[in-house]
């Protein structure tokens, strides 16, 4: 059994760098299991909006990862939500175009175990297969117990959700 | 073994800075909707209305399916009673940090107002254009 910072000095997860101001803080933070790594840097680059915006979906990436470490709220009321819980401890980050999955140990840490384009995983109807592979991905991940936050109201993963 | 890796999203500085202005923009708008919602019961409908456009044109430009030109930007603060104040400011320089220099043509502003909600004393940020919805 790990903690966070050892599995990180392993490789088992990689740590998100947020391109902050001076004056901003990291007040959350964000770990990737590598393919998720892999997979931001290798095929997201060459995806397109399927809402034809100016903003890529890389772009929009960047964007939401900066908004999350940085501590920005992450709802606007009940409406207007980054921030959707699944099941079983999952959770999901949303963009116009992507849909990002992991889950928070503890709170505020975000750890990344997937993500794909919002069309592709509606089309195809992926949301179960995603969840259900970041339970998997948790179980196997060497992490001391407890491995997730539980609860499905933001405030439960997230400070200052609102 | 220790094998630290860290790991950063590769972007221009320049798109970097137009993704979080976008957002920031956006942000504002479903705030002041929602605020104003809570207030005297606007909704996306009602601003529809008043715009011209279907409901689903706001829904879409709200959730950032859209993108939301700078006139309906406008258009959207003044359904939700709002004004605007917008501000070009140079970056604040410090002792030992690398700051562009401002090109000739960038605009002065006097007024600064930090868009966030600002973590201890407000200063003014490094970050690209800031906007405010007022009443």
């Amino acid at each position: 059994m790990a903690t966070l910072l050892e599995l990180e000095q392993r490789g088992d997860v990689v740590r998100f760098v947020p391109s902050l101001a001076w004056n901003e803080y990291e007040d959350r933070r964000i770990f990737l299991l590598p393919h998720a790594k892999d997979w931001i840097e290798n095929v997201l680059p060459t995806l397109g909006s399927t809402w034809n915006i100016e903003i890529s979906p890389e772009e929009q990436l960047d964007t939401l990862f900066y908004d999350f470490c940085s501590g920005k709220a992450l709802a606007v009321g009940k409406r207007f939500s980054k921030l959707h819980p699944r099941e079983n401890g999952i959770w999901e980050l949303k963009t116009a175009d992507l849909r990002v999955f992991g889950w928070f140990q503890p709170k505020d840490c975000f750890l990344v175990t997937a993500c794909n384009g919002a069309e592709v995983i509606k089309h195809h109807k992926l949301y179960r297969g995603y969840c259900d592979d970041a339970v998997r991905l948790r179980n196997n991940l060497d992490l001391n117990e407890p491995k997730y936050v539980s609860g499905d109201d933001p405030n439960d993963v997230v400070s200052d959700c609102y | 073994m220790t094998q630290m890796t860290s790991f950063q999203i590769a972007i221009k500085p320049s798109r970097r800075a137009a993704g979080r202005f976008v957002s920031r923009v956006r942000t504002a708008l479903q705030r002041a909707l929602v605020e104003e919602g809570e207030r005297r019961g606007v909704n996306q409908s009602k601003i529809a209305e008043e715009i011209g456009v279907h409901r689903s044109v706001i829904s879409r430009e709200l959730n950032g399916r859209q993108d939301i030109t700078l006139g309906r930007v406008a258009e959207l603060a003044s359904a939700l009673g709002r004004e605007i104040e917008f501000a070009l400011v140079s970056p604040k320089a410090r002792d030992g940090q690398n700051v562009p220099l401002a090109k000739p043509e960038a605009v002065q502003v006097q007024n600064i107002h930090q868009f966030s909600k600002p973590v201890g004393p407000v200063t003014r940020s490094t970050e690209a254009p800031v906007m405010e919805l007022t009443t």
